[in-house]
């Protein structure tokens, strides 16, 4: 069971605290612990859902329907109020890129930093550095402060380290539209390689283009609920026939 | 928890060096600044107690220094470590990584500065005529029980922290306080011996009577010292780990 799954959500709730105007310090609690009853709006309501190893899934649905909060579920920076999340294989989220980023040092020095986030050892990151600074193509800049780096320059670097951590599970919120169409075709085609090597991918987007061209399973979430999950093509149609 | 931490031992090595570094960055004087803070405060001692407060205690400016410096590696834990987990707010909402990871490494590095400025205490006391002596070898231990119990406490206080934003300024002020509870300016002959206990509750009291025992007095007599503050410093560290594990759930949401 454990072997043939990447991820199982198990009857999962998420809900967040709504606060009108959130008192914070010791003296507010007590002053206003009567008014500080918590409104709560559920997010992700009772979400059952299995991603086989090596799937590839796209989550889609329209802003502030929960998909993001069920991949940031997924990566553990926040947890469920019910139900569990287990994930089998390491993951790497590439939900904001460059975290942990230092304007003031170099990009080789940011890789550095980036990757051992991500649970990289300095050999590992040592064996890797050539690939990654490869691919972000910056090899000129790659010594410079990376407060000197354009936007798109950062974000190639931090793109480029994400992709190549080498995890069994990769979750991606909205970042394919990284750089110039050059440097997206890169990506998508690293993607695709990832992809055959036997990955675990999710990615939330927005953009029903690259969905198609990545993704076999597509699920729509909707007010919180899982509305559709099925082939690309058909969830897709539907989606877009309704929100579309 | 340690399996998840080796694994992520990189991360630990590069948050200690910018830890250690990235306090005094900018500064003309840089990572010196660490040893010249404690310096310059049993200076300040150095001058005030004998002279106008009138304490006599043989071999003053050691017996200051070897509680300066210690104290200084548990408060620059403490006042640093309450707030790590805000300072790091960013990165805590984009990726995962062990929490604990953040606590730790301000200890750690902590406990970096503390070896460093031992040797200062080794010159003050070289020059002071007091010497060396094998007692030396129990300071990795002492200085060990010191780091865990500072650590215990940076767990619950930067978890807690995130919660109640109070919690830092209460702390600040506790911690000013008990800096005159121990006897780091006087020594404990002050008090009458049936009183005495009530300070050593206190485990930092103890604590820096093991590091006098060893850079002054050459001697190991504080057995039951030794068991009280390894005994109360693995209690605050469980706690303090039971407690940031029950608030590092919320951290991404409270932030």
């Amino acid at each position: 069971m454990a072997n043939e799954y990447s991820i199982v959500v198990k009857n999962m709730t998420k809900k967040f605290k709504v606060y009108y105007d959130k008192p914070n310090t010791l003296k507010e609690r007590l002053v206003f612990w009567a008014r500080n009853k918590a409104d709560y709006r559920v997010v992700l309501d009772d979400i059952n859902l299995t991603i086989k190893k090596g799937e590839t899934v796209a989550l889609i649905g329209v802003n502030g329907s929960g998909k993001s909060t069920l991949l940031k579920l997924m990566t553990k920076i926040i947890y469920p109020n019910k139900g569990t999340v287990k994930t089998y294989g390491k993951l790497t989220s590439l939900l904001e890129l460059g975290a942990g980023f230092h304007d003031d040092f170099t990009g080789r020095e940011n890789i550095y930093f980036n990757a051992s986030i991500f649970g990289l050892t300095r050999k590992e990151i040592d064996q890797k550095i050539d690939k990654i600074i490869a691919f972000s193509e910056l090899e000129d800049f790659i010594d410079n402060p990376i407060r000197t780096y354009s936007s798109g320059m950062y974000m190639r670097l931090a793109f480029s380290v994400a992709i190549n951590v080498d995890a069994d599970i990769l979750l991606i919120d909205e970042i394919l539209a990284v750089g110039d169409q050059h440097f997206q075709d890169k990506c998508f085609d690293k993607l695709e390689e990832l992809k055959k090597s036997g990955k675990t991918i999710v990615i939330v987007s927005h953009s029903s283009e690259s969905i198609k061209r990545l993704c076999d399973r597509a699920i729509w979430i909707q007010n919180g609920k899982i509305e559709a999950d099925g082939k690309t093509s058909s969830v897709l149609d539907e989606y877009l026939k309704v929100c579309g | 928890m340690l399996t998840n931490l080796y694994n992520y031992r990189e991360l630990l090595k590069s948050n200690v060096k910018k830890e250690i570094r990235g306090k005094y960055k900018g500064s003309f004087l840089g990572v010196l600044w660490s040893f010249i803070n404690p310096l310059l405060q049993v200076l300040v001692y150095a001058i005030v107690f004998p002279y106008i407060m009138r304490v006599k205690t043989p071999n003053y400016l050691q017996y200051l220094i070897t509680g300066i410096i210690p104290w200084t590696f548990f408060t620059t834990v403490l006042t640093q470590g309450m707030i790590t987990v805000r300072m790091n707010a960013g990165i805590l909402k984009k990726v995962y990584f062990p929490r604990e990871i953040l606590p730790i490494s301000v200890a750690l590095s902590g406990l970096v500065n503390f070896f460093i400025s031992c040797i200062i205490i080794l010159i003050f006391c070289l020059f002071g005529g007091i010497g060396i002596s094998w007692h030396i070898l129990l300071l990795p231990l002492v200085a060990f029980i010191q780091f865990v119990f500072s650590l215990g406490l940076i767990l619950a206080l930067s978890a807690i922290n995130i919660y109640i934003k109070d919690t830092e300024y209460i702390v600040q002020f506790i911690i000013n306080m008990i800096f005159y509870a121990t006897p780091i300016l006087y020594p404990t002959s002050l008090f009458p011996e049936n009183f005495r206990w009530i300070l050593y509750l206190n485990p930092m009291a103890g604590i820096i009577d093991l590091y006098r025992n060893i850079f002054i007095y050459h001697e190991f007599s504080g057995f039951q010292t030794l068991a009280y503050v390894g005994g109360v410093s693995l209690l605050f560290f469980a706690v303090g780990l039971l407690i940031f594990r029950k608030l590092e759930k919320g951290f991404a949401e409270e932030l």
